[in-house]
């Protein structure tokens, strides 16, 4: 028997990255890998979000982020940075917006800076390798 | 040096990169150099400083290296270019990582130095007064070797 007719769609799901309105959410990317910041570029695209600046360390995010402001939604933060570690850099961003909503980036082993983050503000930690679910489901969990 | 040094390398060079790769990664045989030993063509180094303190080299041909930072990026990539470059000092980033924080676990404190890469033909490795320890890891994609110089401070 042939089906003359397109299977339903089931599960159909809006993309994590949109808002109801069909906006995309806004994310400052802040890491001084190159790999990095890719990867976490393809993941949050592939599911709507706009990366709308990316910086290589935390100096240059925390300028990113006063310049982006209100237009960002969210920071990603990598740990371990030249110039300034982006402990110190989430705490500079969390001093000019209190509500603001940023996401650490770690390797393994620096439970203390993460708790750390956790005490300044930060609303949640991915420990890399990173991959799609981990990232998608931290991000959003942040967003709500 | 004591082969417990090694064996956290060891395992997280497995753990990660069967996870990155998503590949069979297999073991192969450790052995042990004591002077002088080339080096294949794409090194990513760490150092080690505190109570034990010397260095890790993941070692690897250029073509490896090129594969396996492809995978990783899910692009076919054709050179050893600044993404090649930070995707493999990224890969040692993760692996050191989760080596040392069982290291730690085991009760040896030191530092790190972020990794450093090294790429070029017909290099060596010298090692003074301390011998190293070497994994080969084989993977479809190529073979890395854990280059492991590590000993406790006098």
């Amino acid at each position: 028997m042939k089906t003359k007719v397109d299977f339903p769609t089931i599960n159909q799901k809006d993309p994590d990255g949109r808002r109801p309105d069909g906006s995309s959410y806004r994310v400052l990317v802040v890491d001084d890998s190159m790999f990095v910041t890719k990867q976490i570029g393809q993941i949050l695209t592939s599911e709507g979000f706009e990366v709308v600046a990316t910086a290589g360390d935390g100096e240059q995010g925390v300028e990113k982020y006063k310049e982006l402001f209100p237009n960002v939604d969210l920071v990603t933060m990598d740990i371990t940075m030249p110039k300034m570690d982006g402990v110190t850099a989430l705490e500079k961003i969390m001093e000019f917006d209190k509500n603001a909503k940023v996401v650490m980036i770690s390797a393994l082993g620096k439970q203390d800076l993460v708790k750390q983050s956790l005490l300044l503000g930060a609303k949640n930690y991915i420990v890399k390798p990173l991959d799609r679910t981990k990232v998608l489901e931290r991000v959003v969990s942040s967003l709500q | 040096m004591r082969v417990e040094y090694i064996n956290p390398f060891v395992e997280a060079a497995y753990n990660v990169l069967t996870e990155v790769l998503a590949t069979e990664v297999k073991r192969g045989n450790l052995f042990l150099k004591s002077a002088t030993k080339p080096v294949m063509g794409v090194a990513a180094i760490v150092g080690l400083a505190g109570e034990v303190e010397g260095r890790v080299l993941f070692d690897m041909s250029k073509q490896t290296a090129i594969k396996i930072a492809s995978v990783m990026n899910m692009e076919e990539l054709t050179e050893i270019d600044d993404l090649v470059k930070a995707t493999i000092s990224e890969l040692a980033n993760m692996i050191t990582a989760q080596a040392v924080t069982k290291l730690h676990e085991l009760g040896f404190k030191f530092d790190l130095t972020p990794p450093a890469l090294i790429t070029g033909d017909n290099m060596e490795i010298s090692d003074q007064e301390v011998e190293a320890l070497i994994v080969p890891m084989e993977s479809p994609h190529g073979n890395i070797e854990i280059n492991v110089a590590v000993r406790e401070r006098s």
